[in-house]
């Protein structure tokens, strides 16, 4: 349709250059210029829509695949892979491989077919001419295929450091005490001051770059122009070709400087998308976690909560060293066990385990008397409430982050959930209660109302087997053992694993053992241990004066 | 990825014309004029080459092609070859220069912006969350960034290309020149609709995309969380949620787009025609030559370009009139703390601190300060006890000036806190806070700040005098290894000790420790206990200490409650007061 165009003005031209006489002529080449331009703009939406809708539908479900299977990815993964990376992955990789199927088949296939029609056309009218004025043309695609991937990787570097700079704003205006106290903000403009000017060097760099690659393409497509003109007027002049001729191949010369240069732009983002693709298909191609394929297997909703572990021996990888060795424990089910001992010395790894975030070897681990292995993904963890040392909390609201593992308890079960954990004191202030917006755009939790709001998060679904990892480390003493006690209440028939540096914390446990180094080095109750004035005991006789003065100072307080 | 951050309500626009701003925008380009000038040169230089070649294409045909003047022909098809040439030098003239101005103005204004930002007090902080400050610095500039490069000069270009094409066409005939602007309005009228339907697009699909990568980032980062609560498949749910209205945002744009960019070439097609059946009409009257009418339509395909690019520009002026207005409301925020009119050092720093019937509140009318006034001699050691909330922290801020007191004076070393120079004073006082803070950049910079009067050695000595080079040795490149996100790899125990070497690099006379309340392993809080004795050695101090080990080293104590001073004396005066920390030691007693 778009080749009909410079045709039918040549026509138009021509029959003018024929003499008088024809008048009803004048209107018809530039109806029909106008019917063509028509029915190449639907059949252009038509073909953008579908190609160009086709290339989003794409991405979309790429998308979503690439999320679930994330999703089902063991975590020692998201430990070797930065946040970043994936990032990078799911975003950049992702509008590539988009490129590539959208604007690439668009401009591979436009391309193909107008030089496929335009060169027989042009060669019909004069071969020579059309050998002459195409000379120039490779010049661009050239030019493309050569600046097009420095100007992307150009791009991709301003992009990344503009990352950094961020990063260093962020945490300029984060650490503002320290920068101030220091009387460091000199130093710190001056740092920031390099890398602006870093940022605008690389800028810079891309700017030259697409400040030459686009005249030049102008300068190729104008010498072409400039040959037609010379050689083409040479032959009108001549009388061998007409001047509708003459316009008509001018015409067609204009319409193939795109193409030309579609096709180094079509190579540039079919060697990104496609390598971003292999990069994607990598992601999907990881293997999902083994606890991810446990059958289901129909045995009952919940577990009773009794955790054994066999002369368990762990770690990360197998040329790592190991976490933890030969341990043996019995937690009968609806006991409480308390887990102290240095950091580093394998405590989180032991309840991990419980949780099957991370694999225990086989029949080294076992719930309710069966392997860890055999018992379905989803009752096992609809069965742990789990409060982890390092406390994630979504930028969502109060009341959708305490019900993040059972969207359908009702008010009551929030409240209950909040006032055993100490959370309604706090909740009261916020102007907008539950209702109020954690995160970057919302309020900032400070690290003891983060570690409650994470406790009633694992209270409200009721879980028969409850894992507190050092979870009220910033929780006055006062406030953990009011905590302690409401859980106690609440506590009949449910496992408690209860991991803390504090005494306070641990001392009513049914057993409490001490880890070190990854083993188990002392196991009994408060008394027991105290008793044998090992590990257990030391660490007893340092603290019990500092707690008892908090708890007094809070007291008086109060 | 660490992508800035997209703050939706930060996106209202107002005009896209604002004639107080683009004044004070204009400012910013008076160190660069030279170029400016330059690049306006360059721009009236390329429009002039787009101009010509059609005219030169007009000429050939109408001059010499029907004159037979084969060495005209060759004389016009040389001058076409310089206009492309010449169109190439002053393209790429304007095009660099106008980077270049605007990489540099936004660099200037970064700068500005930043250094503001660092000199405001704490209050300030208290009232703008990071995050925002940060879109300013950022985001705002970067759209400043396109007004300057993309935006103003490629708008005057684009203007001038369409007038001196209206012009020229004018020039060679003005009944033809009437046709080929006729379908103009349509186009200003389909290019209105476009840019506001599009904009509205835009912005919608920017903030589904901002919220999809907000949530595939915290899934990422909290999978821990998702895998342990079993809720993969209600995430993936959302997830889907999300991801769908981002498709159909976007492929909105796509059917307007696929709409707009062929309704273009349609209305530079029916021109095209118009001009042919008008022009035809005057060639047969013997009117016209026919090279006006191919110029005509060389002119008419060299017209639509720039009125679809100038549909671009109108939504990046908006954004960028609303960012910079942003930006200037920042740096017309005073700094709350004056720096005194003559700053001063006293001649004897020997570090002596005296609180004088101090006053201060964060919000007026709660005051959380109330006539505190006490005196420390130089080289004693206070210690600040009492409960959360009621004073201990304000004291230390108030000290180290971060806000200025309500009512009293703080003297350092005789001289008010408010007549020092803000510098100097910060290097006198030194300050571990609780959390500490780690920056990005290698364990030796943590030390040192960056700051460049401290060599390596003292921050390794620093470091090996509070214990903290234990566990730095064990570290695979030592004082060069990175701080991963924000030291999460380092233990709580590890960046206390950190912090101390910090604060003993800086070697100040008067050191302010508040004391970390969160519990740490015992053989770390025996180095943290043995670090402290270090640091405290020969300095005048003020610890807001929570733990009665760290206590034992103070002189004297204050019991801090409600903003007031509730007991003070040594050691042995307060137990003989049988007042709260009576009450304290007794428990110790007891426990021993």
């Amino acid at each position: 349709m778009h080749l009909l165009i410079p045709w039918f003005t040549r026509l138009a031209i021509d029959n003018l250059a024929q003499g008088p006489g024809r008048r009803w002529d004048l209107l018809l080449f530039p109806g029909l210029i106008a019917l063509a331009a028509a029915g190449q703009g639907v059949f252009r939406y038509f073909w953008r829509i579908n190609v160009f809708g086709f290339s989003r539908h794409i991405e979309w479900d790429l998308r979503n695949q690439l999320f679930a299977h994330l999703q089902r990815l063991p975590l020692a993964y998201f430990q070797r892979m930065k946040t970043g990376e994936l990032m990078s992955r799911l975003t950049n990789d992702l509008a590539s491989v988009r490129e590539m199927l959208g604007i690439g088949a668009v401009a591979a296939l436009d391309g193909a077919v107008l030089i496929l029609a335009a060169l027989p056309l042009m060669i019909n009218i004069d071969p020579w001419l059309t050998l002459w004025s195409l000379l120039s043309l490779p010049g661009i695609t050239a030019l493309v295929l050569g600046f097009g991937n420095r100007m992307h990787r150009g791009y991709r570097e301003v992009q990344q450091f503009l990352g950094k700079l961020s990063i260093f704003v962020q945490e300029s205006l984060a650490g503002i005490r320290v920068i101030q106290a220091h009387a460091q903000e000199d130093t710190r403009q001056a740092r920031f001051a390099e890398l602006s000017a870093e940022y605008m060097r690389k800028n810079l760099v891309t700017a030259r770059l697409s400040g030459v690659l686009w005249p030049l393409i102008a300068v190729f497509s104008g010498l072409a122009a400039a040959v037609v003109l010379w050689l083409g007027g040479r032959r009108v002049l001549l009388g061998t070709l007409t001047i509708g001729q003459f316009v008509q191949f001018n015409g067609y010369l204009a319409m193939l400087t795109w193409p030309v240069m579609a096709i180094g732009y079509v190579v540039n983002l079919y060697q990104r998308g496609s390598a971003a693709l292999a990069r994607l298909v990598e992601v999907l191609e990881t293997p999902a976690a083994p606890a991810h394929l446990t059958p289901d297997d129909g045995s009952p909703r919940r577990l009773e909560g009794a955790i054994e572990f066999r002369d368990l021996s762990f770690r990360y990888d197998p040329d790592a060293p190991w976490v933890l060795r030969d341990i043996q424990l019995k937690v009968p089910a609806g006991s409480c066990l308390a887990v102290v001992g240095e950091v580093g010395a394998g405590k989180s790894t032991l309840v991990h385990l419980i949780a099957r975030l991370f694999e225990a070897p086989e029949g080294s681990l076992l719930l309710d008397g069966r392997d860890i292995r055999a018992v379905p993904l989803s009752r096992l963890r609809a069965s742990i409430g789990l409060v982890s040392q390092d406390i994630f909390l979504f930028s969502e609201t109060i009341r959708e982050n305490i019900l993040f593992g059972r969207p359908d308890a009702t008010v009551q079960d929030i409240e209950e959930a909040a006032r055993i954990a100490a959370l309604l004191p706090s909740i009261q202030e916020f102007a907008d209660r539950f209702d109020t917006l954690l995160g970057e755009r919302g309020v900032r939790l400070s690290g003891g109302q983060k570690q409650r709001t994470a406790l009633a998060r694992a209270l409200i679904a009721d879980p028969p087997i409850l894992i507190l990892d050092d979870a009220f480390s910033s929780v006055d003493v006062q406030t953990e053992e009011s905590i302690l006690r409401e859980l106690r209440g609440a506590r009949t028939g449910r496992t408690t694993i209860l991991i803390s540096h504090r005494i306070s914390t641990v001392k009513d446990a049914d057993q409490i053992v001490y880890v070190r180094d990854g083993r188990i080095v002392e196991q009994g109750t408060h008394e027991e241990l105290l008793a044998r004035e090992g590990h257990y005991h030391r660490l007893y006789r340092r603290q019990l004066v500092a707690s008892e003065l908090e708890a007094l100072a809070a007291k008086e307080n109060g | 990825m660490h992508g800035p951050h997209v703050h939706i309500d930060d996106e209202i626009l107002g005009k896209a014309y604002d004639a107080r701003l683009v004044v004070r925008l204009l400012v910013y380009l008076r160190g660069y004029w030279v170029l400016v000038c330059l690049a306006f040169l360059c721009l009236a230089g390329y429009t002039g080459a787009q101009l010509l070649g059609p005219y030169l294409v007009k000429v050939a045909i109408d001059g010499y092609i029907a004159a037979k003047d084969l060495a005209g022909l060759d004389r016009v098809a040389l001058a076409y070859v310089v206009t492309v040439i010449l169109g190439f030098l002053c393209h790429f003239g304007h095009s660099f220069t106008t980077q270049y101005v605007g990489q540099r103005v936004m660099h200037d204004v970064r700068q500005q912006l930043f250094g503001h930002l660092v000199t405001h007090d704490l209050a300030f902080f208290d009232r703008n969350p990071v995050g925002r400050l940060m879109t300013r610095v950022i985001n705002d500039v970067e759209n400043l960034n396109e007004l300057f490069s993309s935006g103003v000069v490629a708008f005057l270009g684009d203007t001038l290309m369409i007038v001196g094409i209206a012009g020229a066409m004018f020039l060679l005939d003005w009944r033809l020149g009437l046709l080929g602007l006729g379908l103009l309005p349509v186009m200003v009228w389909a290019t209105n609709l476009y840019r506001k339907k599009a904009r509205e697009n835009y912005r919608e699909s920017r903030k589904t995309l901002a919220r999809l990568n907000g949530y595939l980032n915290e899934h990422i980062s909290g999978m821990a969380t998702v895998q342990a609560f079993g809720q993969e498949r209600r995430a993936l749910h959302r997830f889907m949620e999300i991801n769908s209205r981002n498709r159909d945002a976007l492929l909105k744009s796509v059917h307007y787009n696929a709409i707009f960019f062929p309704l273009v070439e349609l209305c530079s097609a029916v021109t095209v025609g118009l001009i042919l059946w008008q022009g035809g009409r005057m060639i047969l009257d013997d009117t016209l030559l026919p090279g006006v009418v191919v110029a005509f339509i060389q002119y008419v395909h060299r017209m639509f370009q720039p009125i679809r690019d100038l549909a671009e520009k109108y939504n990046i002026f908006q954004a960028a009139m609303a960012s910079s207005e942003r930006i200037f409301r920042l740096l017309d925020e005073p700094a709350r703390i004056q720096a005194p009119t003559e700053p001063g050092t006293p001649s004897a720093t020997a570090g002596s601190i005296e609180f004088q019937d101090v006053w201060l509140s964060y919000v007026p009318g709660e005051p959380v300060l109330r006539g505190i006034s006490f005196r420390v001699a130089p080289g004693e050691k206070i210690a600040l006890v009492g409960p959360t909330g009621h004073g201990k922290t304000s004291i230390v801020s108030a000290l180290c000036r971060f806000y200025d007191v309500e009512r009293g004076r703080i003297l350092v070393d005789g001289l008010d806190v408010r007549e020092w120079d803000k510098a100097a004073l910060r290097r006198h006082l030194g300050l571990v806070l609780q959390d500490v803070f780690l920056f990005s950049g290698t364990i030796g910079e943590n030390v040192s700040l960056g700051c460049p009067w401290i060599t390596a050695e003292q921050i390794q000595e620093a470091a090996r005098r509070v214990h903290a080079s234990r566990f730095i040795d064990r570290l695979p490149q030592r004082y060069q290894e990175e701080v991963q996100e924000r030291g999460s790899t380092l233990s709580q125990g590890e960046r206390q000790l950190l912090s101390f070497a910090r604060a003993l690099a800086f070697d100040p006379r008067i050191l302010i420790l508040d004391e970390a309340t969160s519990s740490v392993d015992t053989e770390t809080e025996i180095l943290i206990q043995e670090a402290l004795r270090i640091l405290l050695e020969s300095r005048t101090a003020i610890i807001v200490a929570h733990r009665l080990s760290t206590i034992q080293f103070a002189d004297r104590i204050l019991v801090i409650h409600k903003g007031r001073i509730r007991e003070e004396g040594t050691h042995a005066e307060l137990l003989a007061r049988q007042g709260l920390y009576a009450r304290l030691y007794q428990l110790q007693y007891q426990l021993a």
